[in-house]
């Protein structure tokens, strides 16, 4: 990192965005533990509602860690592996934070931990169909890995970007990672730039971690991988946003940033790329933040897929009686109604509080103007929140809809507490599904 | 299994909530409005008291009438009281604020829709109806075109009334802290700074010799450092200088209140000093462009004519206090520099060729009526909806 870019801070070419008090002083600093639980995981069995996949188990199997648990159905599904030696007790659904309940097994865990042998790389099989069959997964756009590169294969890509901006306050398993395994994920990165044949591949972290960011530069040196330090505002962990900021492309509303060229892989994904391609073992564990002020041990841990949030919980430690779980971070997360929701490859992290949140008292707009400059792609949020009320609304407004990216900071600064995203996402969903309807009809 | 609540994302606030803002709004004006009783004396509490009691009462009583909730308490109501309370002078009779408050929030706010809703800003349409009510005791000609100011050893305790005031001739006075001897009256009778600036730029003061604004500095002007501190005759609120200084420091420090503002409103205001033109009073009809490069006895008289331009009344106050208020302002910075460069040189202008008093209020009336059409014209371009 040379001296001048030290005086003069990142590039940043973002409109807009905050820098949010991150809460990770204390899970920063801790090392990355294993997380033993015992008691039966229960392992699902889709990674998405749509992406079917048959059990390859029955009731009273015996199944090592890494043998398969059920088989992709169709080309966008994925493999599900067992996470750890034992007997299958039941079939049953199982409680997922993101998309309800799924079809699982529960795997009751024989203590021995005894694995099959690494998969062995072959020459034939393709790097995506590698990505299938170790259960490689997105998190952001959710859903399966190799369904994203073969995408991006598809629409020729030139540029990489590997994103391990965790703008969200509280997650720290990106900058664990960052901070334990560099050169994996730079091998990890190269595997998947040689796979798209990428012109150019951009590592792109927080600028503010300049220990790790030196550390990244020495790992990527002739190794064609670009590591460019960013500011952390907030949402500029979001793809649109970052290939805005970075390329200075802009995706039209309700586009991927497929269509300008770019892909954006999120760490967690470049992370099961190296276990999966390099090492031969495929996904069973989540690397998630366990931290909220109901957390004893807050910490980074590597949970087995499958296990019940609320042994993690009970693991961590807790001071009080939590009244509020996310699964996620505190502004894109997904709200845990119920604590048998289970982990599945794509968690990110546990957050566990002891107030009950925010209860918002809206007042009419003041007119302060903050959501309008906080906005990261330039919307107005106070004017589209109107929309939620309307019967119709026209194509204009519907596409400014779409741009939304969802990062909840009109939400966050609101001095009148008014709910802006969430109106903003409701009207959204609800304009897109009429529009569905008009047009199934008109055809 | 245990039920934790649920709710939408995101999960945490950033905790600034209009509570906060109007909270810090008051204690900056109560700053300013503490100044203003040190300098203005008792009937300058009791003008302030009965502006906000009024306007907290009003504000109860429209919401009662309409059956709509207080919002955010009694504070708005007791900032627009305040602010009001600020913009008057502390000779007005009592009924002067409390009709003011009254306008401000039965028409300006409660008819406007309340909170949130309202057009112009109720404390300075409270301000501007009053002037055309009382012009007895608001305007700035005739009778009233002298007003008093409490004597050194009479502030915070001395009566202000302006009949029982010392009349001070302005050719001899030094300053506030120069008169020796004790003061006969309570208060001094003196002319407001803005009233002398107001002559000058009508010629109404004669040249000495070839000096053209020697007259108006030595003359007809209190120092520079008594328009800083406040010991100039005006507003509660308008005189201090330097407690609207601070009051505005602390609500940019806070966040509430942009610094692109107030900023703005006072570089243009001075610009505008510095290059419209004024009469001279040596022959009729004939005016002096660009008043900023006048030099005389190799002194830069224009510079200190500018100067007094920014801290002779008014022009203060609304920079920091009254025209930064979020519901009449555009939304963005960059609107708000449009709105406050409109703001600043409407003000001199209309000091400078208008008669009517008050002008740095009409000037925030006349901007915040073009606030929709400026946060139409400044909007933000989408993402991916360029063109």
């Amino acid at each position: 990192m040379s001296m001048w870019r030290n005086i003069l801070g990142p590039r940043q070419k973002l409109d807009g965005g905050l820098f949010l008090p991150d809460h990770k002083s204390i899970t920063a600093r801790r090392p990355i533990e294993e997380m033993e639980i015992d008691g039966p995981l229960h392992v699902p069995l889709q990674i998405r509602r749509d992406l079917p996949a048959t059990a390859r188990v029955e009731p009273d199997d015996c199944v090592l860690g890494g043998e398969l648990l059920a088989h992709a159905d169709g080309s966008d599904s994925v493999s599900v592996s067992a996470p750890t030696s034992g007997k299958i007790v039941a079939l049953e659904r199982v409680w997922t934070a993101a998309d309800g309940f799924l079809p699982g097994a529960v795997l009751e865990p024989d203590g021995r931990d005894e694995w099959v042998q690494p998969r062995q790389r072959w020459e034939s099989e393709s790097f995506v169909w590698q990505l299938a069959d170790c259960g490689v997964m997105c998190t952001t756009p959710r859903g399966p890995g190799h369904a994203l590169i073969r995408a991006a294969a598809a629409a020729s890509v030139t540029d990489l970007i590997v994103n391990a901006m965790e703008t969200e306050p509280y997650l720290t398993a990106d900058l664990r990672s960052l901070v334990e395994e560099p050169g994996r994920l730079i091998d990890a990165t190269c595997e998947i730039a040689g796979a798209l044949g990428a012109r150019r591949v951009l590592f792109v972290l927080p600028f503010r971690h300049r220990r790790v960011v030196a550390r990244m530069e020495a790992e990527a040196r002739g190794r064609f991988v670009e590591v460019v330090p960013l500011a952390n505002r907030y949402p500029q962990c979001d793809p649109i946003v970052l290939v805005k900021t970075l390329l200075d492309r802009e995706v039209v509303p309700g586009g991927s940033v497929l269509d300008v060229g770019a892909v954006v892989v999120p760490l967690a994904m470049v992370r099961a790329t190296g276990d999966a391609v390099l090492g031969g073992r495929p996904v069973t564990q989540a690397l998630m933040t366990v931290a909220g002020d109901a957390v004893d041990h807050a910490g980074t841990y590597r949970v087995p897929v499958g296990t019940p949030m609320r042994r993690i919980a009970e693991r961590a430690g807790l001071i009080g009686p939590v009244a509020r779980a996310i699964s996620g971070g505190p502004l894109m997360g997904v709200p845990l109604g119920r604590d048998d929701a289970v982990v599945t490859a794509d968690t990110t992290a546990l957050l566990l509080f002891s107030d009950g949140g925010p209860r918002p008292n809206p007042v009419p707009c003041i007119r302060c103007g903050w959501c309008v400059e906080d906005c990261p792609v330039g919307l107005d949020p106070s004017e589209l929140m109107h929309l939620e009320a309307e019967h119709e609304c026209d194509p204009i407004d519907l596409a400014r809809l779409r741009v939304c990216v969802d990062c909840g900071l009109c939400s966050y600064v609101c001095p009148a507490q008014l709910p802006l995203a969430a109106s903003i996402k409701r009207a959204r969903s609800r304009f897109e599904k009429t529009r569905r309807h008009a047009t199934a009809a008109f055809e | 299994m245990t039920d934790w609540s649920a709710r939408g994302a995101p999960h945490c606030r950033g905790g600034d909530t209009h509570r906060n803002m109007l909270g810090a709004w008051i204690a900056a004006s109560a700053m300013v409005a503490f100044c203003g009783v040190v300098m203005f004396g008792p009937h300058a509490l009791t003008t302030l008291i009965v502006a906000i009691l009024t306007a907290v009462a009003a504000d109860m009583a429209v919401a009662f009438a309409l059956r709509r909730p207080v919002i955010g308490g009694a504070s708005h109501a007791c900032l627009i009281g305040l602010l009001l309370g600020l913009m008057l002078p502390a000779t007005v009779p009592w009924y002067v604020p409390m009709f003011g408050s009254l306008v401000a929030i039965v028409l300006a706010k409660g008819l406007f829709g309340g909170l949130g809703h309202y057009t112009w800003q109720p404390a300075v349409v409270g301000r501007v109806v009053v002037q055309f009510l009382f012009t007895g005791h608001l305007s700035l000609t005739s009778a009233l075109a002298m007003s008093p100011v409490l004597a050194p050893d009479h502030i915070l305790a001395g009566d202000i009334d302006i009949d029982h005031a010392q009349p001070i001739t302005m050719a001899t006075y030094r300053g506030w802290f120069e008169v020796d001897g004790p003061a006969r009256a309570d208060a001094w009778l003196m002319e407001r700074p803005v009233q002398a600036l107001r002559r000058f730029a009508e010629g109404k003061i004669p040249p000495d010799g070839d000096q053209v604004y020697e007259p108006l500095l030595r003359d007809a002007l209190p120092p520079w450092r008594d328009t800083l501190l406040g010991m100039v005759p005006g507003g509660i609120g308008e005189s201090c200088t330097i407690a609207l200084i601070v009051a505005g420091l602390f609500l940019i420090y806070r966040g509430y209140l942009r610094w692109q503002l107030p900023v703005t409103m006072l570089a243009a205001a001075a610009l505008a000093a510095a290059i419209l033109p004024v009469e001279s009073g040596e022959q009729a009809g004939g005016y002096r462009w660009l008043p900023v490069l006048a030099v005389e006895q190799g002194r830069a008289v224009g510079l200190a004519y500018v100067m007094y331009h920014l801290t002779a009344g008014q022009l203060m106050l609304g920079a920091f206090l009254v025209a930064g208020d979020m519901i009449s302002t555009p939304m963005r910075a960059r609107g708000q520099i449009i709105f406050a460069a409109g703001i600043g040189v409407a003000t001199v202008f209309m000091r400078l060729y208008g008669t009517l008093a008050g002008e740095c209020y009409w000037s925030i009336l006349i901007m915040n009526w073009l606030v929709s059409t400026i946060d139409r014209r400044t909007k933000r371009p989408v993402l991916g909806m360029a063109a």
